[in-house]
């Protein structure tokens, strides 16, 4: 829990952030919460990804590829690029990519052991959270 | 006995101690190198408290545009709008991993470092690995010898303790805060301390053609003492820009690591 407080202490104490890029083409209404295994943690700019598969209720798998935002930002707020591996499973809550593709703007994600990391979204607030799917 | 400098002897006594750097004398003007990050944003109403700290800039006035720039500033700005509401935004420079250049770099989304030196400030924004040079102590040129860019042609000089500079050539396409202009667009600098550790940059800007009056917005920095400015490479930019002028995104993995 050590490093989920630490980056929630040094989000609450960063400046309100600016965003480069919209993220209009997001659902701002409702989040859809995803338990899945990471095929891949990128730690590129302009943004980073995480690219996780998601079982379905049918037994297939579906891959989604969430958003995060600048990995400059992501590690003044914390974040490292090994804090993910691939086979992590994980739980994330995401802004659905409006037009129905498997995409997603990932607001935070709760790793395998509990802690919760957010990659510090702009505006975060204007995302209306809604309670996961059972 | 002949008159030795006192330079030359400090030179000569630096040698002998085997000392390859020695202290300079010091400068006129202070040197504010380092880091920074923006600083003093209001967002809303001020609070008494931010308007009290004289470190806090006041809000910036808008543009003071004449009334055919201020129709298409207008309507620009309507159009993002209603583009976001529909869930269609439109692509900005960002989405084609372009830089913000002049004056908009100054504006620091990311952290900013100053590089003072003798005859050259040198200015980098973390995002997108811009870099500005402001040339000391030199003539400025004509508008029309310079070619349009992002960053322009800068010249500076020393008032005191602010650094005063002068830009020119910014392509018209690059704009700040999408406020339009011409190829005659002047930017106008001062930037000083105003205290130990902020630093302000008051920008001035004057295009008679689209601005009724010279424009000046003022933006603070803090300083970063034991921050290095990050690398950024558009590595994976998977957002681009449709034949719509709409941005749009690759969905899927796209191999990078």
């Amino acid at each position: 829990m050590k490093t989920a407080i630490v980056v929630v202490a040094m989000l609450a104490l960063a400046a309100p952030a600016f965003a480069h890029h919209s993220f209009a083409m997001y659902d701002h209404t409702k989040t859809v919460t995803l338990k899945g295994e990471v095929t891949k943690f990128q730690w590129t700019n302009p943004h980073g990804y995480l690219e996780i598969d998601v079982k379905q209720k049918d037994g297939t798998t579906k891959h989604y590829s969430l958003e995060m935002t600048s990995i400059n930002m992501m590690t003044r707020l914390g974040w490292r690029s090994n804090m993910i591996k691939g086979g992590d499973l994980v739980v994330c809550t995401i802004a659905p990519l409006l037009n129905g593709e498997p995409a997603g703007l990932l607001l935070d994600v709760t790793l395998p052991d509990g802690r919760k990391l957010e990659p510090g979204v702009p505006a975060v607030n204007t995302f209306k959270r809604t309670p996961p799917e059972e | 006995m002949k008159a030795i400098s006192a330079a030359a002897l400090v030179s000569g006594l630096a040698a002998m101690l085997g000392v390859s750097a020695i202290a300079q004398p010091p400068t006129a003007h202070p040197d504010f190198s380092g880091s920074y990050e923006r600083y003093g944003n209001i967002f809303g109403q001020p609070t008494p408290a931010q308007l009290a700290d004289k470190t806090i800039p006041p809000r910036n006035p808008p543009a003071p545009l004449k009334p055919g720039p201020m129709k298409e500033y207008q309507d620009r700005l309507a159009a993002i709008r209603e583009a976001d509401r529909k869930g269609t935004p439109l692509a900005s420079g960002y989405v084609s991993c372009l830089g913000d250049g002049m004056p908009m770099m100054m504006n620091a989304m990311f952290p900013i470092e100053f590089l003072i030196t003798k005859n050259q400030v040198t200015v980098i924004e973390e995002a997108f690995t811009q870099v500005r040079r402001i040339l000391l102590d030199r003539p400025q040129k004509n508008i029309d010898d310079v070619e349009p860019g992002f960053y322009g042609h800068a010249v500076g000089h020393w008032e005191g303790d602010t650094l005063v500079a002068d830009t020119i050539g910014i392509k018209e396409d690059i704009r700040y805060q999408n406020v339009p202009h011409t190829k005659d667009l002047r930017i106008k600098e001062r930037i000083h301390l105003v205290a130990p550790n902020i630093l302000w940059d008051e920008i001035t800007m004057e295009d008679p053609a689209v601005l009724e009056k010279p424009w000046t917005v003022t933006v603070a920095y803090k300083k970063m003492p034991d921050y290095t400015l990050l690398e950024y490479i558009c590595e994976d930019n998977r957002e681009y820009k449709d034949a719509n002028g709409v941005q749009q995104i690759h969905v899927g993995d796209t191999g990078r690591k």
